[in-house]
């Protein structure tokens, strides 16, 4: 999809997430050179159904297209994990995958 | 007076962070802690987030490359097998300090891997430095250090 990519696979009773968003991550500094306003995701959260997997508070500092790995227990295979970023602006974004 | 001897001056009690679960069961620290943003030292950081805590220095392991060819995308890796409340994860190269603060939730396991922007480092060789604290359940704080070189900044864009 194109707001984020998701990869969540089962080994052993862990599941492995791979994740990437797709943001420009314009840092204070950055926005302000290019007369911009500064916007990046400030909130990642991943569900499993209602369980909340993963939880972070972010700053300006990920990279751009920011990448992020996390691990659970309690997954299993042909669950949907859920993924919502949060940016400053407050656009919310949701994709979803199946773990494998 | 350099961060060592702040984290040593942990006389104040030990001020454990107020679980403010949301009804969703997610924690938004830049709501609930938003001095800890604003802050341009680790120490400061930390105070903001945590009070005056007196980490020890073991349990918590940080992957970084030792020299980052580009500072735009350095990727870091926070590990510990503490029964962590939150994983918090700071550096002292860029103009504010905090870089994510992690609530780990039931069944999250601290292995955590992300992507992060750093100004370059003094060219003579001078190091910068990630920290990572570790909130344990038990009201307990870990700390983990990591120096790297970044060759070329990320955040100049």
């Amino acid at each position: 999809m194109s707001n984020m990519k998701i990869k969540a696979k089962l080994k052993g009773d862990i599941v492995g997430v791979k994740a990437m968003a797709k943001h420009a991550m314009l840092t204070y500094d950055q926005a302000k050179k290019k007369g911009k306003k500064a916007n990046f995701i400030t909130h990642i959260t991943a569900k499993v159904g209602e369980r909340v997997v993963y939880d972070v508070s972010t700053s300006q500092f990920w990279s751009k297209n920011p990448q992020f790995k996390f691990k659970f227990k309690g997954g299993k295979k042909g669950d949907k994990v859920d993924i919502t970023w949060r940016d400053l602006s407050g656009k919310t974004v949701t994709e979803s995958k199946k773990i494998k | 007076m350099n961060r060592r001897n702040f984290l040593g001056l942990g006389v104040m009690a030990v001020t454990a962070l107020p679980a403010i679960l949301s009804a969703a069961g997610t924690i938004d620290f830049r709501a609930t802690k938003p001095d800890a943003w604003t802050a341009k030292k680790v120490d400061a950081a930390i105070k903001a987030l945590y009070g005056d805590i007196k980490p020890e220095a073991k349990g918590v392991t940080i992957k970084v490359p030792k020299v980052a060819s580009n500072g735009g995308s350095v990727p870091v890796t926070i590990k510990s097998d503490i029964d962590a409340k939150t994983v918090a994860l700071f550096q002292d190269m860029n103009p504010e300090s905090t870089i994510a603060v992690f609530h780990v939730p039931e069944g999250g396991i601290v292995d955590y891997f992300l992507k992060i922007k750093l100004k370059a480092t003094d060219e003579n060789g001078g190091n910068g430095t990630i920290t990572a604290i570790v909130e344990a359940k038990d009201g307990k704080f870990y700390m983990g250090e990591k120096a790297l070189q970044v060759a070329k900044g990320g955040c100049e864009g």
